[in-house]
């Protein structure tokens, strides 16, 4: 009683190899399983350590096997010392669970060679609900694997070499960031040496008109240094903020100078402009603020020489504009190629490739720049 | 007439020291002393009262000049301003110190900024426009220029 009830689901599927092989032969779907060439085997979970019922022979030939090896033998000899624990252990939850399970195992043939073997098991269940079999597939996606298998290690040893290159890369930069502080700290530091010479010769010096050289040299020479300050006081070294320059110019030569009389009036968008222009044009605009100061104002009654002081800058469309205006004596009398400040300036705006012009702004004069100032100089986004 | 103020110079660079004492007392203040090192500026500190000491970083010593600033807060026998080349070596903190002024300085700038520091010290807050070049330390900014 207790066998027949066993046996008839084996009955049903008139596949099994032990028994009943004879009745199978002309039941299509059995002639289909054996023939594939995708390796199968049914196990028999209902038995004494689910034993192989079946097996086709793209599973022998596969595994390397005789039938007679295997039917009857649990699966486990498939398995060797690299087979991945934690595979199996999957294998045997889904065998004990009644689930179906897909996993990637490495297996063993009869001769002791490997392959990666993609298993399918899936349980199969009488209409009553009852675990009758469990249908397994094996392919071998050895290829597979020993593509992946490359792949990650490329990606390895990728990951490796970029890691190396970074550090190469950082410690480079992090040698030449520190050689551009020392270079930095040590041209700052002449720049403060020459100023202190100048200073020093000329305070031995009793001709007013040698005096008032040295000045004019000391002052081309610090806005020199306030360029330098700026420059490197910023994060990127390669940008310089022209605005800020001319607010810090106006009030140190206003402020300690005593012009206290003299209003400044600055209309500064904030502008970027790139390193290399930030000499010239520092220059430019010491000399123009500077001869506006020293020849524009007229002593009054009082005896001091007051008066508006103007600076503009703007960028419409890819340029920097730059205006310096005084309400002064204008330019009418000026014998201007003569000397060398009206040179210098002219020098560096054919430098800039900038226009400069001189107009008389009735009273007083202002001098217009214009040069091309790339939009992507831009200080402000907006 | 605000009573000038007595300035400690802790410079190792003789011609920039030179030079500074120049400016000081040409701005009418007087100079008490000079150090070019830590050690140098222990014994000036300990044995002169200064209201302002300009200190450099860079010292004969090395990076000292942060530890001197130190040792004037703990003695509190002045107050610091840093005078630089090299700003960003000056901790956060600004070891108590009122601010920095950034080599390369302009004589001028040098001349608002005892300006400025004679106001700070003697009638805080200062009334003067914080020279440019002159960046005041977190703690300061708050006393003498709070925003408005
Ligand atoms: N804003 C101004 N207002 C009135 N006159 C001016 C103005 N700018 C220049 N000048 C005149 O133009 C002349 C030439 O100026 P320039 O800058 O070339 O020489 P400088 O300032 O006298 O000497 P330096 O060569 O030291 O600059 C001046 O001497 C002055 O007469
Ligand atoms: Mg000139």
């Amino acid at each position: 009683m207790e066998w027949k009830r066993t046996r008839e689901p084996a009955d049903a599927w008139h596949m099994t190899d032990d028994l009943h092989v004879e009745q199978g032969k002309g039941d299509p779907f059995a002639a289909a399983i054996r023939a594939t060439r995708m390796s199968m085997i049914i196990t028999d979970p209902r038995r004494q350590d689910n034993p192989i019922v079946f097996a086709n022979d793209a599973f022998l030939r596969l595994t390397g096997y005789e039938r007679h090896e295997i039917i009857g033998k649990n699966c486990r000899f498939l398995q060797g010392p690299k087979s991945d624990k934690a595979a199996i252990a999957q294998i045997r939850d889904a065998i004990a669970g009644e689930n179906d399970l897909s996993v990637d195992i490495l297996n063993y043939r009869k001769d002791g060679s490997t392959f990666w073997n993609a298993l399918y098991i899936s349980p199969v269940s009488n209409g009553k609900g009852e675990l009758q079999f469990f249908f397994a597939s094996q392919l071998d996606v050895s290829d597979r694997k020993r593509s992946e298998h490359r792949i990650t290690a490329d990606k390895d040893r990728f990951e490796k070499a970029v890691k190396e290159r970074t550090a190469e890369l950082e410690a480079a930069l992090e040698a030449q960031t520190t050689l551009l502080h020392e270079v930095d700290h040590r041209v700052k530091n002449n720049l403060q040496m020459i100023s202190s010479l100048i200073l020093m010769q000329s305070r031995t010096i009793n001709d007013e008109n040698l005096k008032r050289s040295l000045g004019t040299m000391l002052e081309r020479i610090e806005a020199l240094s306030t360029v330098h300050r700026r420059l490197y006081q910023s994060k990127d070294v390669s940008k310089f903020d022209v605005s800020d320059f001319a607010r810090d110019l106006v009030s140190d030569l206003l402020t300690a100078s005593g012009r206290s009389e003299i209003s400044p009036t600055l209309d500064l968008e904030p502008i970027v402009i790139p390193a290399e222009k930030a000499t010239p044009v520092a220059l430019m605009v010491n000399e123009l603020v500077t001869n506006a100061l020293k020849h524009a104002f007229k002593e009054g009654p009082d005896g001091t020489r007051s008066g508006r002081l103007g600076i503009k800058m703007s960028q419409p469309d890819g340029h920097l504009n730059i205006e310096v205006s005084d309400d002064g004596v204008g330019m009418a009398d000026a014998n201007a190629d003569a000397s060398f400040g009206m040179r210098l300036i002219k020098s560096l705006a054919r430098q800039l490739r900038a226009d400069i012009e001189w107009r008389d702004a009735g009273p007083g004069t202002r001098v217009v720049i214009s040069m091309p100032n790339g939009p992507q100089h831009k200080g402000d986004p907006s | 007439m605000i009573e000038p103020l007595k300035v400690l110079i802790v410079e190792d660079e003789a011609l920039l020291a030179m030079e500074l004492e120049s400016l000081v007392e040409d701005a009418g203040h007087s100079v008490v002393g000079w150090a070019t090192s830590l050690a140098e500026a222990r014994e000036v500190v300990d044995s002169t009262r200064a209201d302002i000491a300009f200190v450099d970083i860079h010292l004969t010593d090395g990076p000292t000049g942060v530890d001197v600033a130190e040792y004037i807060g703990n003695r509190k026998n002045a107050m610091v301003v840093f005078m630089t080349a090299n700003p960003k070596r000056i901790p956060d903190h600004f070891a108590g110190a009122i601010g920095v002024i950034a080599k390369p300085y302009t004589m001028n700038g040098v001349t608002s900024a005892l300006r400025y520091l004679q106001e700070g010290v003697r009638r805080p807050p200062p009334k003067s426009e914080r020279p440019a070049g002159f960046t005041l330390s977190p703690a300061f900014e708050t006393v003498w220029a709070p925003a408005t």
